[in-house]
């Protein structure tokens, strides 16, 4: 039986001019349907791959799946070449699945990249690919954890930094004596915890970027600037965004020891300080619990989005939303604010790969694996999209000797500037897993502007640098009344104009 | 809505939502204990519920060390007691069902099929290939060999889905033939250093094999029942590839392999057959 459900979500307190119709179509037969990645085509059909290894292919107009691929492992991934040719990320190796022959089906599965280490550990997932303004393929390689030990055969060279040895590393019976020493989250093979860079024919491979825990949001922005999510952990006190540059360092050391002429040894051990001193700082920071868990994909809103056009959204998995991101860039550093999208809406959770259709329709594959999440294809279709409420910027800049929040709206602004309220806090860079919010304190903002359009509200405060800026404008309406979609930002401050 | 603040104490409901239901559900295991265990153990005891949140420890094998909850502070750990007991109020843990609700009933294993997923004796790029018939092999991507055959059914993949791959498929039948090594060389190139480049399925389903040897030449590997089920029949192709004449050694003494060179018809392929006791 085909379930369609509809709903119309308006927010209650002050309802929102643009809402957002939440489909859920059906799951095909037979198939768990955890969804590990999505790609909206062309002609209107979505292709998805799934946690047991299918690629399947959704047609609206029917609502029927049909299977075109299946035998993969864990795709995480998915992007289409063609309607026929697809490259997927798998737990082993990025593929290229073709159909050669014209008959719907694939025969032809293209090993275009494996060349990184599997050590057998549950948690070595693979995200991506992204493609990026160069053509290149980015992929990003989740560490192991110490919830279990590697396999007796791994693939790759072994890495002997670290506490245990090989053989202390082999999971047994015994491994939860030992799994302390094993650091929560380890690179004992090659480019896990890496951003890797491969070309189409899989012939230049490039370790990119290094720093990363389990790094699956990857994406481009309009600007051709490289997005990694990563999640809330050990070395991560919240989960953070980087614009990833080549070479860089992110944060979490047990890549470290992949890093080409590497001599400092087990980089666990390093002093907090120097790691502190060697990584890229955050863009974005996702409030553990008051934002997102588990950030993940990045995506473009189309043309049709109305003020969202050309803005980014992530997927998050634990909470009922997903996040939208406004970046700033302030002395050549590009920081952002991050602000919940789709609170109120029938959504759900488990939000994790995105894809927009050729009518703009938002496609949303779920899964859950063994955490937190949820199942199947959902379409988000918006309503009245050109009239909706929204932040469209935030610009951190000098005023005097302080500074001064600069926040645009897609409508002007006929009630509520004086509501608007905040307060800063900041997390840890530290071993332990997660941070509690540290430096907590109140914002006092100066008397906000209204610019003459009423398009713009500027807000004198004394910004905190590093610290995250969350900036609740609930009390704002529109001259029809309407709340803004969206009415509390995170602005991570890592660099003061 | 009035006194949302930014400093006001959520809900313990939105505590436990943000903060603990990544890892627990109200009737059962998810990567933590269920809601009803943990207010087995701490019913009548909010203080070692406390505790354990503040400063937990390494308590069981096989699951992951929880966090600490220590950023949510004292009283708030005391609601979430008070709210763990009455979410489990009335509830049982969830049987633990170890059947897969996707299995394919006894015998109806669809053949050929290939699937990658984690297998026993193999490195953790292993395909399993259901072949027509009642056979079944597990091909190594990392090594580019054959591992090892088995009859009967195909694989158990439940352990694996169900655990993100923390443990291994199990093998539904009897391993037959088990290979510890390449069972012949191809030319002088007797360490077989080798780079996977994918597969092709024919019209009949039967997967086909391709890697690169050491010499740069592409090698493809086609692994078939025999008619009468009692072994395989490996076909290797490849341009230029000279094959060595060593004869494989009958490792177990269980099979017996002999090995077709290539002919002036087809002079760049090699069958291998192996049959077993």
């Amino acid at each position: 039986m085909i379930r369609h459900l509809s709903y119309f979500a308006a927010l209650t307190l002050g309802a929102s001019a643009a809402s957002f119709q939440i489909d859920r179509l059906p799951n095909p037969s037979g198939v768990d349907p955890q969804i590990g990645g999505v790609a909206a085509l062309p002609d209107g059909r979505v292709a998805a791959v799934f946690h047991r290894g299918e690629l399947m292919f959704f047609d609206p107009a029917t609502q029927k799946w049909s299977k075109f691929a299946e035998g993969l492992q864990e795709p995480l991934g998915i992007l289409a070449e063609s309607p026929s040719t697809f490259v997927v990320m798998q737990r082993a190796e990025l593929t290229r699945i073709k159909d050669s022959d014209g008959d719907g089906k694939a025969d032809e599965y293209e090993t275009i990249y494996d060349g990184f280490g599997m050590s057998g550990n549950y948690h070595e997932f693979a995200f991506g690919p992204a493609k990026g303004p160069d053509g290149f393929y980015y992929i990003s390689l989740n560490l192991g954890s110490n919830g279990a030990g590697v396999r007796e055969e791994v693939r790759g060279k072994w890495s002997d930094l670290g506490v245990l040895d090989f053989k202390q590393m082999v999971n047994d019976p015994n491994w939860g004596k030992r799994s302390k020493d094993a650091g929560r989250m380890y690179s004992r093979v090659p480019y896990r915890g890496w951003v890797m860079k491969v070309s189409p024919d899989g012939k230049s491979v490039e370790p990119f970027a290094c720093g990363f825990r389990s790094p699956e949001g990857i994406g481009f922005d309009p600007q051709g600037n490289l997005l990694v999510t990563d999640n809330e952990g050990d070395w991560r006190g919240t989960s953070p965004l980087h614009v990833v540059k080549r070479g860089s360092f992110n944060g979490h050391p047990a890549s470290l020891v992949w890093r080409e002429g590497w001599d400092k040894g087990d980089p666990r051990m390093l002093p907090v300080p120097e790691l502190d001193a060697m990584r890229n700082k955050e863009t974005g920071r996702f409030p553990q619990g008051d934002l997102a868990n588990s950030p993940t994909q990045p995506v473009i809103f189309p043309a049709s989005w109305g003020p969202y056009a050309g803005q980014m959204v992530f997927g998050e998995m634990n909470q009922n939303r997903m996040v939208r991101y406004i970046p700033d860039d302030v002395g050549g550093f590009r920081q952002c604010a991050l602000l919940p999208m789709f609170d109120g809406t029938a959504l759900g959770n488990g939000n994790h790969r995105l894809s927009f259709g050729p009518d703009g329709g938002l496609w949303v594959g779920k899964t859950h694996l063994s955490w937190a999440g949820a199942e199947g294809l959902v379409k988000i279709t918006p309503k009245d999209i050109d009239t909706a409420f929204i932040v469209t910027s935030v610009k951190l800049e000098k005023a005097g000797d302080k500074q001064a929040f600069r926040i645009h709206f897609s409508q002007p602004v006929s009630a509520g500037a004086d509501g608007i309220a905040g307060n800063r806090f900041s997390y840890l860079y530290r071993q332990d897993y997660g941070s509690p919010k540290i430096d907590e304190a109140a914002l006092a903002f100066g008397a906000p502007q209204l610019s003459e359009d009423k398009r713009e509200i500027v807000l004198p405060l004394e910004a905190k640098q590093g610290a995250i800026h969350r900036i609740d404008l609930a009390k704002l309406r529109a001259v029809d009344g309407s709340a803004l979609e969206g009415s509390v930002l995170y602005y991570q401050a890592t660099m003061l104009p | 809505m009035s006194c949302a603040t930014a400093l006001a104490a959520d809900p313990p409901a939105q505590t436990f939502q943000t903060n603990c239901s990544a890892c627990h559900s109200v009737d059962h295991v998810l990567v933590g204990p269920s809601l009803v265990e943990v207010a087995g153990i701490y019913r009548n005891n909010p203080d070692g519920f406390v505790q354990w949140c503040l400063k937990p420890e390494h308590k069981r094998d096989g699951f992951v060390d929880m966090p600490s909850m220590a950023h949510l502070g004292e009283p708030a750990l005391r609601e979430l007691h008070a709210y763990v007991i009455a979410e489990a109020s009335g509830k049982k843990e969830q049987a633990k069902s170890d059947t897969d609700p996707f299995a394919a009933p006894a015998g109806t294993v669809r053949r050929p099929q290939v699937m990658r997923i984690f297998m026993p004796d193999a490195s953790p790029a292993a395909i399993a290939v259901a072949l027509p018939g009642d056979l079944s092999f597990c091909f190594d991507a990392s090594e580019c060999r054959l591992r090892y055959v088995w009859k009967g059914g195909f694989i158990d993949g439940w352990p694996y889905f169900k655990a993100n791959g923390s443990s291994l498929a199990k093998i539904d039948g009897k391993v037959v033939y088990h290979e510890e090594s390449r069972p012949f060389s191809f030319g002088s190139d007797k360490t077989f250093v080798s780079k996977f480049l994918g597969y092709r399925t024919g019209k009949d389903g039967i997967p086909t094999f391709r890697y690169r040897i050491q010499s740069g030449a592409t090698v493809e590997e086609t692994i078939r029942p025999l008619p009468d089920g009692q072994g395989i029949e490996r076909n290797f192709t490849g341009e230029g590839i000279m094959f060595s004449e060593d004869q494989p050694k009958d490792a177990e003494g269980t099979s017996n392999t002999r090995v077709y060179l290539p002919t002036p018809q087809q002079p760049n392929s090699v069958n291998l057959t192996t049959r077993w006791k």
